[in-house]
């Protein structure tokens, strides 16, 4: 293991202690746990929104929490959810009469954790709570009817659901509303991904899993999950036909269609290589005739030093692409009104 | 059992079951998930009874929801949570109770079953925690009615546990990593079925040793 750390066990409070030491006037915590993170900007009558999960993804999940986007998040250890307590510090120190969403990623751990939250945010506190759960990653299993119970895992879509319902929340609308919002994201974003190297979780010292010096795996997700298809690396273009083409039949993305794009890296992987995958994912968009009305390149989901990559779509109608394009100020994503 | 100390022996004697099966779990559970349910469990109950030690509190229902909560923040994995939700739910289902005789053992287990059913969305035969508990909870009902001493209805529920762990063999697992196993699945035992039979077995003992089933 190669890491720029203390001690393995000290990872999680310590980047904590980093980041509120350099964005104090954005985030703070709550109380004496600096596992509970909020935006240092209250605002009165607004839907609060959380989030949580495992550290070890940043900016994923605390580093989107700030104007226009989410007022709270909980921070687990290294892939694992935090507690239900931690989450329901968060929600009391967020709610300003307007009620709480949740908004999470697709895994058992913090789905029990989170339900369990808001059971105790309605029972201890009389704090009205909803939930929306991300799961857009289509290399994770079959789409399934409403009601049923979706094995598909959150990854970096997750970003257009924190954005669309932020604006929202961030424009008055109602819990309803803001839930309604978050859950027409979550419909339309698909992401596919793929994997080149492991990472190490610090306590544990070694690589997750294993892979050839000269192999990637389709599909993988971000805590190394298996994916759809091991094999030998191919040039950047194959690569990205053949994780584009299962995201546009997904939905379907149409010809027609507008949509916003990201391209994340997954943490190893750098710039330069994201917009070589870029350069081919507009290529394919342009001949099927799908306009991109604005593109996000660069580290939104990670999976600490894992090398690899995710392509994002999110399709837009005309209130969606009104909360993309809105502003919004957090510690790892700014953006001025698009 | 006869008092809230009971109880607090009864949460003690599972820590010190978890703790020394920790290698065994891990082993498990690193067939198919990430290999930390030995951790988990061993912390996770031990967290949970150290939170009730000292408590001033009679009533076991509220001690149990009170152990339940201690373990949601101590381990709050997948497994942990599920755990901490059928402790709590326990909890409710006996609260107001200072002793806990057949029925009211019954009460807690079947309290405990639902409340890892309700968190987990799981149901029996998914192999699963539920597969090893659904048969004690069902034996432990059945001798509700025939009017078993509860000596030998803990007994009986750990026997049906272990059965029911046993059975998890041959079942496809529809929840968690192993599922993306698929039939691959069908001759991995199940680490959650085993730890239902760890805390039946563990009930067992702790009747058979304590001296608290006078009931």
């Amino acid at each position: 293991m190669k890491k720029i750390i203390n001690r393995p066990e000290d990872f999680v409070n310590e980047m904590l202690e980093g980041l509120y030491a350099a964005h104090s006037g954005s985030v703070k915590q709550v109380g004496e746990d600096r596992r509970c993170l909020v935006s240092a900007h209250k605002q009165e009558g607004k839907v609060g929104i959380a989030t949580g999960g495992g550290s070890g993804h940043l900016p994923l999940f605390l580093g989107y929490v700030g104007k226009g986007m989410l007022d709270g998040c909980s921070i687990g250890d290294v892939f694992q959810s935090p507690s239900a307590e931690q989450m329901l510090a968060v929600t009391r120190a967020i709610d300003s009469g307007a009620g709480v969403l949740y908004i999470y990623g697709n895994y058992n751990g913090d789905i029990f954790n989170f339900d369990m939250a808001a059971e105790m945010a309605d029972f201890e506190e009389g704090i009205r709570v909803e939930s929306v759960v991300a799961g857009e990653d289509v290399a994770s299993g079959v789409p399934v009817k409403a009601g049923e119970k979706s094995t598909r895992r959150g990854v970096a879509g997750i970003f257009f659901v924190y954005k669309c319902a932020g604006a929202a929340a961030a424009a008055g609308l109602s819990l309803d509303e803001v839930k309604r919002v978050a859950l027409k994201a979550c419909d339309n974003v698909r992401t596919m991904g793929v994997a080149l190297t492991p990472c190490i979780v610090p306590r544990v010292g070694r690589p997750g899993f294993e892979i050839g010096e000269d192999e990637m795996e389709i599909g993988m997700g971000i805590h190394g999950e298996t994916g759809i298809r091991r094999g030998k690396l191919l040039p950047a273009d194959e690569i990205v036909d053949e994780m584009l083409s299962p995201i546009l039949a997904d939905l379907p993305y149409s010809a027609g269609d507008e949509v916003a794009v990201l391209i994340n890296g997954l943490g190893a992987t750098p710039l330069e290589e994201q917009y070589i995958i870029y350069r081919r994912v507009a290529q394919v968009l342009e001949q099927k005739g799908i306009p991109v009305y604005h593109t996000y390149v660069g580290e939104y989901a990670t999976s600490m030093e894992m090398a690899g990559a995710s392509i994002s779509l999110l399709r837009l109608d005309e209130e969606l692409r009104q909360y993309i394009g809105a502003p919004a100020d957090t510690p790892f994503f700014k953006q001025f009104a698009l | 059992m006869n008092s809230a100390n009971d109880f607090k022996l009864l949460m003690s004697h599972w820590a010190d079951i978890m703790e020394a099966n920790r290698d065994y779990l891990t082993r498990l559970d690193s067939v198919v998930g990430d290999g930390d349910l030995g951790l988990t469990m061993s912390d996770g109950f031990r967290a949970a009874s150290n939170a009730i030690a000292r408590q001033d509190q009679e009533d076991i229902g509220r001690l149990a929801y009170l152990a339940g909560k201690a373990m949601s923040t101590a381990v709050p994995s997948t497994m942990g949570t599920l755990m901490a939700s059928g402790l709590m739910a326990a909890g409710k289902a006996v609260v107001g109770r200072k002793a806990l005789n057949l029925e009211g053992v019954a009460m807690f287990f079947q309290g405990f079953y639902q409340g890892v059913m309700q968190r987990g969305k799981a149901r029996p035969g998914e192999k699963t925690f539920l597969d090893g508990m659904a048969p004690a909870v069902e034996s432990l009902l059945e001798d509700c009615k025939t009017g078993a001493s509860l000596k030998d209805a803990a007994l009986g529920a750990a026997h049906r546990a272990h059965e029911g762990f046993l059975a998890t063999q041959g079942m496809t697992a529809k929840h968690g990593r192993a599922a993306g196993r698929g039939e691959g699945s069908r001759d991995i035992l199940d680490p959650g079925a085993a730890v239902a039979d760890f805390l039946m077995k563990g009930f067992a003992e702790f009747m058979m040793e304590s001296g608290a089933n006078k009931v």
